[in-house]
C-alpha cells in the first residue's frame, strides 16, 4: 500500500495543479503559488525514490493484476528512472516558481494564463509517466502526450513565427514518434513470435528478461525505428529540424522544460531501448549508430552555431550539441555512460537556467537577434554575468559540471580507442566555443539601444538562477557522493 | 483450411487498404482524400474484424468498434466541417507532380516488400502476407506529409500512416495490449485536435493553409 501512495505523491500533484486552474475560471495569482507548491511534494516524492532505490537497494514497483488490459507491474522506479525523475521534478518547479503571472505586474490576460498553467501541468504529467512507466508502450503514450501539450504552449503570443514553429514542431514530431511506436510495435511482435501472446510483454523488466531469446533480425529493424523516433524528439541531428523554431518561438518556461527536461526524457527512452537491444545481439550495433548520429549532430551543431542571428535559436544548436555528446557517450561503453548521464544532469540544469536567463534579456530588448542586443552588461549587470556565466558553462569550460561530464566522457572515448573520432569531436567543439564566444562578445558590448531601460528589475527572480549556477560549480568542482552512486548503480544494471 | 482462408483473407484487405492509400496520392481533390480516408479506415475495421473472429480474439472487436467510431465517423466528420469552413478546394501543385508520385509509390511498396521479406521468412502467423502492405502505407502517408504543400493533406498524411501503424499491429502482434491501444487511441484523437487548431491558427494568421508560406523561421 505504501508503494501506491508513494506513487500517487509523485504523480498527482502535476494533475490536481491542472484541475485546480481548471476549475478557477479567473486566473488568479494564488493559483499560480499553488501550482508551484504542488509541485515541491512530487520533487519530494521524487526525492524519496532516490532514497528507495539507494537506501533500500529495491526497486519500487506496483501494478494491477486486471486480466487483458496489461497493468501488471506497470510502474516501476530503477535508478534510472529515479534519475531522470530528480531532473524532471526539479525543472518543473524551477520553472513554476518562474513562471508568468505570479508577479506583481504582467502584460498577459487571464485566458492565455490560465491556458499555460493547464497544458504545463500536464506536460509534466506526461514527463512523469514517462519516466515512472515499466511498460514501453505505456512510456510511448505519455511522451506522444507531451509533443501535444508543449505544442499548445508555443503560440502562447500568436504571431505568424510562432504559429509556423508550432505546426512544424507538431507535424515532424507526431511523425517521429509514429516510427516510434512502429519500433515497439515490431518488438512486441518478435516477442509474441517467440514466447506468444502476453499482457505484460511490453514491460521493460520483462523484455529484457526475454531479450537474449528475440530474433536479432526484427530488432535490429525496430531499433532504427525507435532511434529515429526517439532520436526525433530529443533533437538528434538530423531529425533536429523542428528544435530551433521552437525554441526560439517558444515562451522562456516552455523553452526550458523541452530543452532540458523534454529531453532527458527522450534520451532515456533511447537508453532503455539500447539496453533491450544490447541484452539480445550485443552492443556493438547500436553502438555504431549512435556515434554516427552523434558525431553527425556535433557536426550540425557547428555549423549552424556560427550562422545563427537569434540567441534562443543559438541555445538550441548548443542543445543539439550536447544531444551529440550524450550520444557518444552512450555509445561508449561503461565509463561512457557514466559520462553521458552525468552530462545529462548537468545539461538539464544548465540548459533550463539559460532560457530563464535568456528570457529575461528577450523581455528588455523585446527582441530576439543578436543584433538588437548590445551593451547588455551595462543594462542588466546582474543577468548578464548569469548569462556569460551560463555560456561558458555550456561551452564546456571550468568550474561548471560541464566540465567534468565532457572530460570524463572523452577520456572513455580516447581509452576505448577511438581516437580519431575523439578528435574530430573536440574540433567541432572548439568551432562551436569560438562561435559562441563571438556572439556573446556581440551581446556585451556596444551601445545600449535607445529606449531600453537600464537596470535589474524582477530581483527576487535572480535568487533561484543563482541557486542554479551555484550548484553547476558545486558538480563541476566535486561530485557529490549520491549521485556517483546512483549513477554507479545505473551503469551496472544497464551497461552489463 | 482455416488457416488458409484466414490468410487469404486477411491479406486481400490489407491489400485494399493500401490501395486507399495509394488513391490519396493520385486525388487533388481535398472532398476526396476526405472519402479515401473514410473508405481506408473502413477497410481496416473489417480486418481488425477477421483477425478478431479467425484469431480468437475477443478483445479487438471492441477496438474494431472503437476505431470504426473514431476514424470513420468522427474524424471525417470534422474534416468536413473544417473544409466547408476554410473553403478549400484543391491541392495545389504539390512540390512532385502526381504520375511521378505514383511511380515513387511503387518504389516505395516494393521497399517495403524487400524490407518485410526477411521478417515473413522467420515468422509462421497466417497474417504475415499482409506486412508488406502494412509498412507501405506507413511509407505513403510519410511521402504525402513531405510532399504536399497544404496543411490540410499533412493532416491526412498523418492519419493514413497511422493507419499504417495500426495494420501493422494487428498483423503482426494480432494487437498490442489493451491499455497501450486505449493510450493510442487518446494521443490520436487529441494529436488530430491539435493539428486542427492549428490549422485554423495557420489559416488565420497565414490567410492561408499553404504550408510553402511557412518560411519565416531561418538561421
Amino acid at each position: 500500500m505504501m508503494i501506491v501512495f508513494h506513487f500517487s505523491l509523485l504523480l498527482s500533484p502535476p494533475l490536481l495543479a491542472a484541475l485546480l486552474t481548471y476549475l478557477v475560471r479567473d486566473y488568479r495569482r494564488w493559483v499560480g503559488w499553488s501550482n508551484t507548491i504542488l509541485s515541491l511534494i512530487s520533487l519530494g516524492a521524487a526525492l524519496g525514490f532516490v532514497i528507495r532505490v539507494l537506501v533500500d537497494r529495491h526497486i519500487p514497483t506496483w501494478g494491477l493484476q486486471l486480466d487483458g488490459l496489461g497493468l501488471q507491474d506497470i510502474f516501476r522506479v530503477d535508478g534510472l528512472s529515479a534519475l531522470l525523475l530528480i531532473c524532471v521534478t526539479t525543472i518543473s518547479t524551477l520553472t513554476l516558481v518562474l513562471s508568468p503571472g505570479l508577479g506583481k505586474k504582467d502584460d498577459f490576460s487571464d485566458r492565455p494564463l490560465r491556458q499555460y498553467y493547464i497544458s504545463m501541468n500536464l506536460l509534466i504529467a506526461a514527463l512523469l509517466l514517462a519516466t515512472v512507466a515499466n511498460n514501453v508502450g505505456v512510456m510511448w503514450v505519455a511522451l506522444e502526450a507531451t509533443t501535444i501539450f508543449s505544442a499548445f504552449l508555443i503560440p502562447f503570443k500568436l504571431t505568424k513565427a510562432s504559429v509556423e514553429a508550432s505546426w512544424k514542431y507538431i507535424l515532424i514530431n507526431s511523425v517521429g514518434i509514429a516510427l516510434a511506436f512502429v519500433g515497439t510495435v515490431l518488438t512486441y511482435f518478435d516477442f509474441v513470435a517467440i514466447a506468444g501472446e502476453a499482457d505484460n510483454a511490453l514491460n521493460w523488466s520483462v523484455l529484457i528478461a526475454t531479450a537474449p531469446r528475440l530474433q536479432p533480425e526484427i530488432l535490429k529493424l525496430a531499433f532504427v525505428f525507435l532511434l529515429i523516433g526517439y532520436g526525433t524528439k530529443a533533437g538528434i541531428a538530423p531529425m533536429h529540424t523542428w528544435k530551433p523554431d521552437a525554441y526560439g518561438e517558444s515562451p522562456t518556461p516552455l523553452g526550458a522544460m523541452m530543452s532540458s527536461a523534454l529531453f532527458a526524457v527522450a534520451m532515456y527512452a533511447i537508453l532503455r531501448w539500447k539496453a533491450v537491444v544490447d541484452t539480445a545481439i550485443g552492443h556493438h550495433y547500436t553502438d555504431t549508430l549512435l556515434l554516427i548520429l552523434g558525431v553527425f549532430s556535433l557536426g550540425v551543431a557547428a555549423f549552424s552555431a556560427v550562422q545563427t542571428r537569434h540567441y534562443k535559436r543559438m541555445l538550441a544548436y548548443s542543445s543539439v550539441e550536447h544531444t551529440g555528446l550524450i550520444c557518444l557517450g552512450f555509445a561508449l561503453g561503461a565509463p561512457g555512460l557514466f559520462a553521458a548521464l552525468l552530462h545529462l544532469l548537468n545539461h538539464t540544469l544548465a540548459k533550463s537556467f539559460m532560457f530563464f536567463v535568456v528570457g529575461r534579456i528577450e523581455d528588455r530588448y523585446g527582441s530576439n537577434a543578436i543584433d538588437r542586443v548590445r551593451g547588455l552588461g551595462k543594462t542588466m549587470p546582474w543577468t548578464s554575468g548569469l548569462f556569460t556565466a551560463g555560456l561558458l558553462a555550456l561551452i564546456g569550460l571550468p568550474p561548471f559540471g560541464l566540465f567534468t561530464s565532457e572530460f570524463a566522457l572523452f577520456r572513455a572515448g580516447f581509452s576505448l580507442h577511438h581516437p580519431w573520432l575523439m578528435v574530430v569531436s573536440l574540433t567541432l567543439l572548439a568551432i562551436i566555443f569560438v562561435a559562441f564566444i563571438n556572439h556573446l562578445n556581440h551581446m556585451l558590448y556596444g551601445l545600449t539601444p535607445a529606449g531600453v531601460a537600464i537596470g535589474e528589475t524582477g530581483n527576487w527572480q535572480l535568487v533561484p538562477l543563482f541557486l542554479c549556477i551555484g550548484s553547476l560549480v558545486i558538480l563541476g568542482l566535486t561530485l557529490p557522493t549520491p549521485i556517483a552512486l546512483l549513477l554507479n548503480q545505473i551503469v551496472t544494471t544497464i551497461a552489463s | 483450411m482455416n488457416d488458409l482462408l484466414f490468410s487469404q483473407l486477411s491479406t486481400l484487405v490489407a491489400a485494399s487498404v493500401l490501395l486507399f492509400g495509394i488513391l490519396l496520392v493520385w486525388r487533388r481533390s481535398l472532398l476526396a482524400y476526405i472519402k479515401v480516408f473514410q473508405w481506408q479506415s473502413t477497410m481496416l475495421t473489417i480486418l481488425f474484424a477477421i483477425v478478431a473472429y479467425f484469431g480468437n480474439d475477443p478483445k479487438l472487436y471492441w477496438i474494431g468498434v472503437l476505431l470504426f467510431f473514431l476514424k470513420v465517423i468522427f474524424i471525417p466528420r470534422l474534416l468536413q466541417r473544417f473544409l466547408v469552413q476554410i473553403d478549400v478546394e484543391r491541392e495545389v501543385a504539390p512540390y512532385i507532380n502526381t504520375a511521378t508520385s505514383l511511380v515513387l509509390t511503387g518504389v516505395m511498396v516494393l521497399l517495403a516488400q524487400a524490407m518485410t521479406n526477411p521478417l515473413i521468412r522467420l515468422i509462421t502467423l497466417p497474417t504475415r502476407n499482409g506486412l508488406p502492405f502494412a509498412v507501405a502505407l506507413i511509407f505513403i502517408g510519410l511521402f504525402v506529409i513531405i510532399t504536399r504543400k497544404k496543411a490540410f493533406t499533412q493532416v491526412l498524411g498523418f492519419l493514413v500512416m497511422e493507419n499504417g501503424i495500426a495494420m501493422l499491429a494487428v498483423l503482426g502482434t494480432f494487437g498490442i495490449p489493451l491499455i497501450v491501444e486505449l493510450g493510442v487511441f487518446l494521443d490520436l484523437l487529441m494529436g488530430f485536435l491539435v493539428m486542427q487548431v492549428f490549422v485554423y491558427q495557420i489559416q488565420g494568421t497565414f490567410e492561408s493553409i499553404d504550408v510553402s508560406k511557412l518560411n519565416q523561421l531561418r538561421y
